[in-house]
């Protein structure tokens, strides 16, 4: 269990030392923000809500969804890189689980991210946004919640992309095309509320929403008390149904593994 | 029971066949054609406890991918290994935990952090207690003289500082077992003799069982005393250095000065190799031409300035072995 401990020290301590991509990565998510929120002002002009979406509701919305986005990245070319190097056979030669490796090495990222990058870049979005503090206390542990599964959905999500690089090598397009997905299908770019009623019911039918939709949903108060349950519950689902295919891909990825070189 | 045993070890390979050409290219996208490559072909040995063995062939023979088997990173097409009972693919992580591996052309140590950060690392990933891997830390800085760079990332050190740190962090936690892959490659003479000297002593010392895969005769000469030779995925030839030294190190070469221009020279059983000037490199077998016969017989013919008798060296050898140029005896072979 210590082993995995340092694993994430160990990515903390990689990923401080490169100072001008912190740096780069707080003014980006500003900037994000910024841009999106002056996007969202010419749609609304002087209209204080649009399809009944209060503006500042809006704000709050677009705000969290990209702290979330600035905290949820992950090193994508992780395994693809090591499949291709062939430095894979390396780490399967420690007696270590992979795949234990991978997710700590995330966290140590995640942690990274959370201190370094989230709490500026919050403080900035607090002050010069004025988005909306959690609907209630009661709220903003759930939402507390709700986001750290969502960031399991993701993770597992991501973990079938990476190791399809076993066979493919090559995952560029893939995470392209799943960083779209999950752009557009999660709300993370656009509320669901301004989607039409059959893309929302096609959305509720994947794991999507649960990433970045139901978290921000819930802190601002819009999933009721008696559905917090369900709601939680779906998200738990998701995350363990992708970990589980994640479990089968990596078996079978590892039947399959031909080291490279060497 | 030996700690090691391979039995009827079969590794076929998939590999993708593309043609030549854009259209080729095209053809390949479209209607990809797969081609199975037989790797390992049914090989068999064994390796008991505090055994150093020597393991080699040319490129490509099928080494690596047994070694790779062995570690538990490919999975076999057939065939069954033991190693101290258990199955390496199948216990990865336990098999894992009482070996060494070292690669001569990868490094494990982590690239961006000093040395010592990986040895930290691996005290965690291996739980080594405490006071083992104080006492290794010391027996490396002894021997290999780490402590000189424990503080450098890895990516400034040279070749011979790296391997010298590679090594150490592959025996940090006292493996049963250690795999070297082209331990000495790209070493200059003297970290050579380091690294073998070092072998050695933990081979006697700890009585580690070792597997020695390399291109450099030298290392096997100086550190083993079983061989095994693979070649086209399978066994040629396993038994001790000696015995091929013995078998087919038969010829010499004498090679002669003469003081005057020989340009004719004919001998039954000798063989000119080679000339330059007046010097003449013969070849003989030493059980067919007596070497005293000989020099006796080229001094009453010609006037002779000097001659030196060669042995031939275990390079020279394998290296007709691989060429085919040595057919080996059935017979010789522990395990064909």
């Amino acid at each position: 269990m210590r082993a995995y401990v340092e694993f994430a020290k160990k990515a903390f301590q990689i990923n401080i030392a490169y100072r001008a991509d912190y740096i780069a990565g707080v003014i980006n998510a500003v900037v994000m923000i910024f841009v999106n929120i002056s996007i969202w002002k010419a749609i609304y002009e002087d209209e204080q809500a649009v399809d009944g979406v209060q503006f500042k509701m809006l704000i709050t919305y677009i705000v969290l969804s990209f702290l979330m986005q600035c905290i949820y990245g992950m090193d994508e070319y992780f395994i693809e890189y090591k499949v291709r190097s062939g430095s894979i056979g390396l780490d399967l030669l420690k007696p270590i689980s992979f795949s234990g490796y991978v997710f700590s090495y995330n966290v140590g990222i995640l942690v990274f991210r959370v201190v370094m990058q989230l709490i500026p870049a919050m403080i900035v979005s607090i002050f010069l946004f004025k988005m909306y503090p959690p609907f209630s206390w009661s709220m903003a542990a759930f939402f507390l919640l709700s986001a750290i599964l969502g960031y399991f959905v993701l993770y597992n999500l991501n973990f079938l992309v990476w190791v399809s690089s076993f066979w493919f090598y090559w995952t560029f397009s893939l995470v392209t095309i799943k960083d779209a997905a999950v752009m557009i299908l999660s709300g993370a770019l656009l509320p669901l509320w301004f989607m039409p009623q059959a893309l929302v019911d096609f959305i509720n039918l994947t794991p999507f929403a649960s990433i970045y939709y139901v978290p921000i949903s819930i802190y601002l108060g819009q999933v009721p008390m008696e559905e917090i349950a369900l709601t939680l519950a779906k998200q738990l689902i998701w995350a363990v149904g992708l970990f589980v295919a994640g479990r089968l891909l990596w078996r079978s990825a590892i039947k399959k593994l031909v080291v490279q070189g060497g | 029971m030996p700690l090691i045993e391979v039995k009827n070890l079969v590794k076929d390979y998939k590999l993708n066949v593309r043609k030549k050409g854009l259209l080729g290219s095209i053809q390949s996208l479209l209607v990809p054609e797969y081609e199975m490559k037989r790797a390992v072909d049914n090989i068999s040995f064994s390796i008991e406890k505090g055994e150093m063995v020597g393991f080699i062939g040319p490129n490509g023979a099928g080494k690596s991918t047994t070694v790779k088997m062995l570690t538990g990173i490919l999975v076999p097409t057939s065939g069954t290994i033991s190693i101290g009972g258990l199955s390496p693919h199948k216990d990865r992580k336990r098999n894992a935990m009482r070996l060494g591996v070292v690669f001569g052309q990868r490094t494990q140590l982590w690239w961006d952090l000093p040395v010592i950060d990986t040895f930290e690392l691996l005290k965690y990933i291996y739980k080594i207690p405490e006071e083992t891997y104080k006492n290794n830390i010391n027996m490396f800085n002894d021997l290999l003289e780490i402590n000189e760079f424990m503080s450098q990332p890895v990516r400034q050190l040279s070749l011979g500082q790296r391997m010298r740190a590679d090594i150490a962090a592959a025996l940090l936690h006292d493996p049963e077992i250690i795999f070297f892959d082209e331990p000495t490659i790209g070493l200059d003479v003297i970290a050579k003799e380091k690294v073998r000297e070092f072998i050695k002593y933990i081979n006697k010392e700890k009585g580690t069982t070792m597997l020695f895969t390399t291109h450099d005769m030298q290392d096997i000469e100086k550190t083993c005393k079983r061989m095994i030779i693979i070649d086209e995925g399978t066994t040629i030839y396993d038994g001790t250095v000696e015995h091929i030294k013995e078998s087919f190190g038969t010829s010499r070469i004498l090679v002669v000065d003469f003081a005057e221009n020989v340009d004719d020279f004919t001998m039954p059983g000798v063989e000119v190799v080679d000339r330059k000037d007046r010097k003449l490199w013969l070849k003989f077998h030493k059980d067919e031409v007596q070497i005293s016969n000989l020099v006796y017989e080229l001094t009453q013919k010609y006037g002779i300035v000097d001659f030196t008798v060669q042995e031939p060296e275990i390079e020279a050898i394998i290296r007709e072995i691989y060429q085919g140029g040595i057919k080996l005896d059935e017979s010789l072979c522990r395990v064909c």
